[in-house]
Formats: structure tokens, sequence, C-alpha cells
């Protein structure tokens, strides 16, 4: 899949491995330490010094993430069904699968086309513990002879409902304004015209991938803190795009790396898996996740200190309905946190989107979890690619799309 | 002192001219921070400055010439459970009602500041705001 390569952290002399910093975990002599009180301790006493004092530093985000979901198995029916087209509280789910296999996507929306209520919704009911309709119709065959149910599920029903993302965690975003004459309804939020407001949609400095940014820790098999359960890091993220421009430190300044993450919704809190509803643009799922990051030497330990004033983002104009849209300005974190930008010499007012206070919950979480021991660091099976480049979807002929 | 009062107009009130009435006979500061109207009459919200005999007679005036008259206490609520403290309300909300407490980075709600204009309504993801009047 990935070409050989030199990967970051190769030429350095390893100070820590896994098995060391898991070993100190179990035995309760980890120091681990929240991205906010790392980079204050490395303010402080130096990047040496906390290579060599700090095992492990959480990192965490909580946003909406659209390309969520969740897949289930029902349990057999008597007599038995295979299911064709199914929908969870009016919510459509897919059925393209086994018999009674299901996947529900945060963004399905009802068929009333409000576009208030939607997959992601279903799925924090279902978190919250409550029961869902299921209408499901069938074409019926003979080893599947049932045509039609109508039916309530939960998550004490169920054989399997287990959350399945294919990109979440952003490694920086777009931030978002609108110099039209209108008001624009988007993903980014309310845009309001003539540049009155910003939007942005990262945790900045306590963000899991931006506090690793060449993947050396963060890749197939991490074991993360998803939607307040447990869940694994199984893949790229769709978009995966490592190839951006970047800073001096390595930190990406566009859209990057994304992951694809996996966990079970039993153990799940509603208060880190929410529907949310984007006007007139439709629904997506807040989704908190947390990752700690081993620092296995002075690299990591750099990597981990990067505070919002050198994370930067673009601001795009969205009042541009192209897919490549002209930038506004080019800012800092930290200018987007003070709540007010320049845009062209205009004072713009700011909002983050993603929740900076939650993420900062996920980061106190994972870190009481790995003291008390019921959260375990692991390294990665496979590291996450740092060649893949972004395609585009064009109208083009079957031959040029086999080019 | 400074008080809010919702008003309510039947058609024919709608036609007085009671803000400057307020002004020029009661001697009132009135800022008007939302008005309606249609077909059944209006809606206004304001806020009122005086002293506290002149705020009580301007508004005994109103309720003669048949304005409803209510202090305004509470125009949109915030549902706290609900709130994920994105702040995606805090950069459109047009009067800072709604801001990010720059230490905790939770979303503070500022009631006195709030005029019920509802725009964070439809903004709030989480659908933590409810308008009440």
């Amino acid at each position: 899949m990935t070409k050989p390569r030199k990967a970051h952290g190769e030429k350095n002399r390893q100070a820590k491995t896994y098995d060391h910093i898991r070993k100190k975990a179990s035995d309760g002599d980890a120091v681990v330490m929240t991205a906010m009180e790392f980079k204050r301790f490395v303010e402080s006493e130096g990047v040496g010094k906390a290579a060599e004092e700090v095992d492990i530093v959480t990192t965490g985000t909580f946003g909406a993430m659209c390309s969520s979901g969740a897949y289930f198995n029902l349990g057999h029916s008597d007599p038995p069904m295979k299911i064709q087209r199914a929908w969870m509280d009016g919510i459509p789910a897919y059925s393209g699968l086994a018999a009674v296999d299901l996947y529900l996507g945060a963004t399905e929306l009802d068929e009333s086309n409000n576009m208030l209520h939607g997959g992601a919704h279903v799925i924090e009911d279902l978190v919250n513990g409550k029961a869902v309709r299921l209408k499901a119709t069938g074409y019926g065959t003979d080893c599947y002879p049932l045509k039609e149910i109508d039916t309530y599920v939960s998550l004490k029903t169920m054989n399997q409902a287990v959350m399945m993302n294919i990109r979440n965690a952003y490694q920086n975003y777009a931030a978002a304004a609108n110099s039209s004459t209108k008001t624009l309804y988007t993903y980014m939020g309310k845009l309001l015209p003539e540049l009155g407001n910003a939007t942005y949609s990262n945790a900045g400095e306590i963000s899991p991938l931006l506090n690793d940014p060449y993947y050396r820790t963060i890749g197939i098999g991490s074991r993360v803190f998803l939607g307040g359960g447990e869940g694994f890091v199984v893949w790229e993220g769709t978009q995966f795009n490592p190839g951006v421009a970047r800073t001096p430190k390595g930190v990406p300044k566009r859209p990057a790396a994304t992951v694809s993450v996996i966990g079970d919704l039993n153990g799940m809190t509603a208060e880190f898996v929410k529907g949310l509803t984007f006007t007139r643009y439709g629904t997506s799922l807040g989704v908190g996740i947390g990752v700690p990051i081993p620092i296995l030497d002075e690299e990591m330990a750099s990597f981990c200190a990067v505070t919002d004033d050198k994370i930067f983002t673009a601001i795009f104009d969205y009042s541009h309905q192209k897919r490549s849209r002209p930038i506004l300005a080019e800012v800092s974190y930290a200018d987007l946190s003070s709540g007010k930008v320049d845009i062209k010499g205009k004072e713009v007012p700011t909002s983050p989107l993603s929740s900076i206070s939650k993420a900062r919950e996920i980061t106190e979480i994972l870190k009481k979890r790995i003291l008390d021991g019921s959260f375990e660091l692991t390294e990665p099976v496979q590291r996450l690619p740092l060649d893949r480049s972004l395609r585009t979807l064009e109208v083009r002929g079957e031959k040029e799309a086999m080019k | 002192m400074k008080t809010k009062y919702i008003l309510n107009f039947n058609p024919e009130a709608s036609n007085l001219p009671i803000t400057h009435n307020l002004i020029a006979e009661y001697g009132l500061l009135v800022n008007i921070l939302r008005a309606e109207i249609d077909e059944v009459g209006g809606k206004m919200l304001i806020e009122v400055s005086g002293d506290e005999a002149s705020t009580k007679n301007g508004v005994e005036y109103l309720e003669k010439i048949g304005v409803g008259v209510r202090p305004f206490k509470e125009g949109v609520r915030r549902n706290d459970e609900t709130c994920t403290h994105c702040g995606a309300c805090v950069s459109i909300c047009p009067t800072d009602a709604l801001s990010i407490d720059p230490e905790t980075r939770k979303v503070k709600f500022d009631e006195d500041k709030c005029v019920a204009c509802g725009v964070c309504i439809d903004a709030c993801p989480p659908r933590a705001m409810e308008i009440l009047i």
C-alpha cells in the first residue's frame, strides 16, 4: 500500500519505547499530562526536560464530523427477512448488506425534507438508551420469506451496534466567511453577509493530529477515546491529504490528515455523541475523539509543544460556489480564538464550531483513564501514509477514467 | 433605571405616536430593540430609561390607550444540557449577549444584553436555544 520511506523519528535515538511507557503506566509511575498542561510545562522547563520527564500527552477534539455513522446487526425475525429497505425513526438506513445488517449515516435525512432530523440524531438517541422505531421491507425469498416488519430496537436488542466513521478528527481545517450580500447557510454554520462573521472548526493546539504532524504515533491500531467510550483508528480517513504546505515545524497549513475510527456504541455517552443540525445544510454528528500521544523522544515533545500562534489556516470565501474558493486571509488559531480576525481591514467576529471546552474535557478524562489503568496506550500496527494526494471528480469518459 | 417591556398593540394603537409621547410627555429614553407589525396588530420590545415615577406613569399611559404591557424578563432560553459550547452563536449575536469565556472556552449567555432577536435559534447546531416571545 505505502512506498517505503524514511519516516520522521527514525533518525532519532528512541529515548523511550511503548513497552517502557506501558510498564510505567501499569505500575502507576507514568507521567501523563493533558496537551494544555504539557505546553505550559515545555514553556517553563524546555523541550529536553519535557521529553525526559513526560510519558504521555492526551489530546482531544469535539466537533461536527459528517462522515460518521453506525452499523447494526438487528438479529433475525421469525420468519426471517432479507431487508431491502429500512428506516430507523424515519431515517433511511443502508441495507445492501447481509439480511439484517444496516448502516446508518449521520447526514441521512428523514424523507419529509425538513432537513432537521437525521441519522446523527438516531445514533444519539440509541447512545442515550432510547428505543428506535424500525420499519423494514423485503422482497421475500425461499430462505427469507418475511416481507415487512414494524418494531422497535435499542442497544439492548441488537447484536452489534458499532460506530464506524470513515473520516474524523481533521488535521487542521479551513475557516469560512462570506463576502456576498446575503446570509449563507453552510456546514460551516450561518455566514453573515459582507464578512459579518467567520467560522472555523478545529480544536487547534490540543487537536490530536496537530500534535503528531507526521503521524509517528497515531496510526492504524491506535486505541482512542471515541464518543465517551473506546475505539480504534482503523485506516487513514477519506480525503487524507498529507502533502499540503506545512510550517517549518511541520504543521499543515491546510486540511491534511484524517482518521477512520471504529468503536462500540455501547459504552459511549450522549455528552460526546451529539446529533447536530446545520440549518439549510442538514445534519451531522458531533463526535468527541481523544488520542494519547507517547512522548517517545525530543522530536515528539517538540511536536506536542505546538501552540495556537504556530498553527495556521486560511479563511475561504464561501460566497463563491466553486470547488476552489478564493482565500480572504491567512490567520493563526491564536487570531481565530481571540474572537476577532482582520479580513481586508475589517474586524470580523469569529465562532469556533469545534467545542474547545469539550475537547479539553476529553483530554482530562483520557488522562484520568490512563492514570487509573482503564485505558491502555497501543502502538500502531501500521503507520498512516505520507504519500497521498487529493483527486477530484470530473465529468470524464470511460477510457479517461482508467488512465 | 432601565427596564425592558414587551408591548402588544391592536391595529388602532399601532397608529398612535406612542414612542414620541413616552419621550416628550414622560421624559423617558426609549430604545426600540425589536418591532413587528402585521394584520392583527404589533409587538415591540423596548428598553425604557428614566426614574421610577416617570416609568410608572409611562406604563400607565400605555395601558390607558390599550397597549398590552408586560415586563420582559426572559426572551431566549438556553438549555444548558444540550449546549455543547461550540460557539456557533457568538459571532452572529448582534448584542454580544453570547460570548466565549477566554479562560474556560465555554459560551456565556448574558440575558441582560439579549434582545430576543432570535438570530441564534437556527444557528445552534444542537438546537439548545429557544425563543420565548
